[in-house]
């Protein structure tokens, strides 16, 4: 695949229905970069919080010619680099992680998308969900 | 001097809540705010407080039309973890299935199209055709909106006399082929409403990334049935129409070649049914060894392509994580460029004219 070829020092794994790569070095805005020069469009992004406390992994999901492909990046503060310039499609799905995991997107204006006034981010990482 | 127009969120052209801030200079809207989160249950959360026979009761009741599809997506997610394979028969179902559920939601929709059109007779029409798609999703499934036909590894329910499904639907497709199709496609009144309104460019579509008939109305030729299939469909013969004009009669045909392409899937399916099991295994999630931490799934829902991705944790009997990404998620977004140069009386078309689920957006 030509995103193979366009980023020759990553790695790419099969797993679960995915191609995953892993983008050591790389920042998440030079490998987003790279899947939109070869057409690849856009999916979601997953929020995972990492245990105890250690931060968040966000896995990147992006379709190419019918193959899924994610890469994941972690960060062990509250912030990470905004694509919304690159990519106005992430635009709800940043202003949802950030409202449900407290990850700032930085580069970019926040309005807010699933939460009315009075509610404060960080909705996914309560604790007393009904049960 | 520009001025705002809210419409919404009660009941915005549709029984469900969201708000459209329409920016206007005299009759044309220049820009659009959209406003969500009137339903947000926040139920991906909440997936993650339920083990994984739970969970697949909870992620049916993400939305009311295609309530099959998002547990026919989780289960292939899971199946990815745990390592099921449903059988060939559990996968003929699942397609078929899956089929009359686009079925009803299309009919569902043309019919809203044809009530905000102004064809209050038609709305009628597609409704009562409509009910007759619910009762073949009665007769195999015993339900009329949460089917409970998935489970991990294959389905709960066999169809159990193909043939007779098989007379209601072509009953069914001589009906929507004498009713529905020549309104859509063939209708002064529809073509003079719906042409050259609401354009979504083919550059635009791909830069929102908007799926499935909001998509191929816009020229991109993108159906996940084709591009990854899933279930029975690598082995059934069927077209992906494909529109270029990006306007709301684009939208229109699309759907409108999509019923005949679902009834020409479902006569197939149901007349090779293949004979055996419907399930692998015991149905049960094997969480003590899974094939793999993560699962990721899509399937073509009526409205685009749905994604999952579920992620197992060790010696828990529920998910770690459990995202879900619907195809209203990314087409109402575009409704802003759609609206752009419009006129204000054709607002309320444009937006439903992506067939926005409020429920499925926001969770």
């Amino acid at each position: 695949m030509t995103i193979i070829a366009n980023l020759p020092e990553a790695e790419w794994t099969e797993k679960g229905g995915a191609l995953w790569m892993s983008c050591a070095g790389k920042s998440v805005r030079e490998v987003a970069k790279a899947m939109i020069d070869v057409g690849a469009r856009f999916i979601t992004i997953t929020a995972h919080e990492l245990p105890e406390q250690k931060g968040f992994r966000l896995e990147y999901h992006w379709d190419l010619d019918g193959r899924v492909l994610g890469f994941t990046f972690e960060t062990s503060g509250s912030s990470v680099e905004s694509i919304y310039d690159l990519c106005p499609a992430v635009d709800w799905i940043e202003r949802e992680v950030f409202e449900g995991f407290a990850i700032e997107f930085t580069g970019r204006d926040y309005k807010p998308l699933q939460l009315r006034s009075g509610e404060t981010p960080g909705v996914n990482l309560r604790e007393e969900v009904a049960r | 001097m520009t001025y705002k127009i809210p419409m919404g969120p009660y009941h915005p052209g549709l029984e469900e809540p969201y708000k459209l801030d329409m920016i206007c200079e005299g009759e044309t809207i220049v820009d659009t705010e959209i406003n969500i989160g009137f339903n947000f249950r926040n139920i991906e959360h909440l997936a993650e407080t339920r083990n994984y026979v739970q969970v697949i009761a909870l992620m049916e009741r993400v939305c009311g039309i295609c309530s099959f599809i998002h547990t026919l997506t989780l289960c292939q997610a899971m199946e990815k973890v745990d390592g099921h394979n449903p059988p060939p028969r559990a996968r003929y179902i699942r397609t078929i299935m899956g089929e009359l559920e686009r079925l009803h939601s299309h009919v569902l929709w043309a019919g809203i199209a044809c009530k905000l059109i102004g064809f209050k007779t038609m709305f009628m029409t597609c409704f009562a055709l409509r009910e007759k798609v619910m009762d073949i999703l009665q007769a195999i499934s015993g339900n009329r909106v949460n089917y409970s036909m998935n489970c991990v590894g294959g389905v709960n329910r066999d169809i159990e006399d193909p043939a007779a499904i098989l007379k209601m639907v072509e009953v069914l497709e001589a009906e929507m082929a004498h009713t529905i199709i020549p309104v859509l496609t063939t209708s002064s009144t529809a073509r003079s409403r719906c042409a050259g309104v609401g354009v979504l460019t083919k550059e635009q579509a791909l830069a929102s990334a908007v799926v499935g008939p909001t998509a191929r109305a816009s020229g991109v030729a993108q159906d996940i049935r084709k591009a990854a299939p899933y279930a029975a469909y690598d082995e059934l013969d069927f077209d992906v129409p494909v529109q270029e004009a990006g306007d709301v009669r684009a939208r229109l045909l699309v759907r409108a070649l999509e019923i005949m392409e679902s009834c020409k899937i479902l006569r197939q399916a149901l007349a090779k049914l293949p004979p055996g099991e419907i399930i692998d295994g015991d149905g049960k999630f094997n969480f003590l060894k899974p094939a793999s931490e993560i699962g990721t799934s899509r399937v073509e829902a009526p409205r685009g392509e749905v994604f999952y991705s579920v992620t197992w944790q060790e010696r828990m009997r529920n998910p770690k994580r459990l995202h879900v990404r619907t195809p209203s998620y990314v087409n109402i977004p575009a409704v802003r460029w759609m609206m752009l140069g419009n006129r204000l009386a054709d607002a309320p078309l444009i937006q439903a004219s992506v067939d926005p689920c409020y429920s499925c957006t926001d969770r």
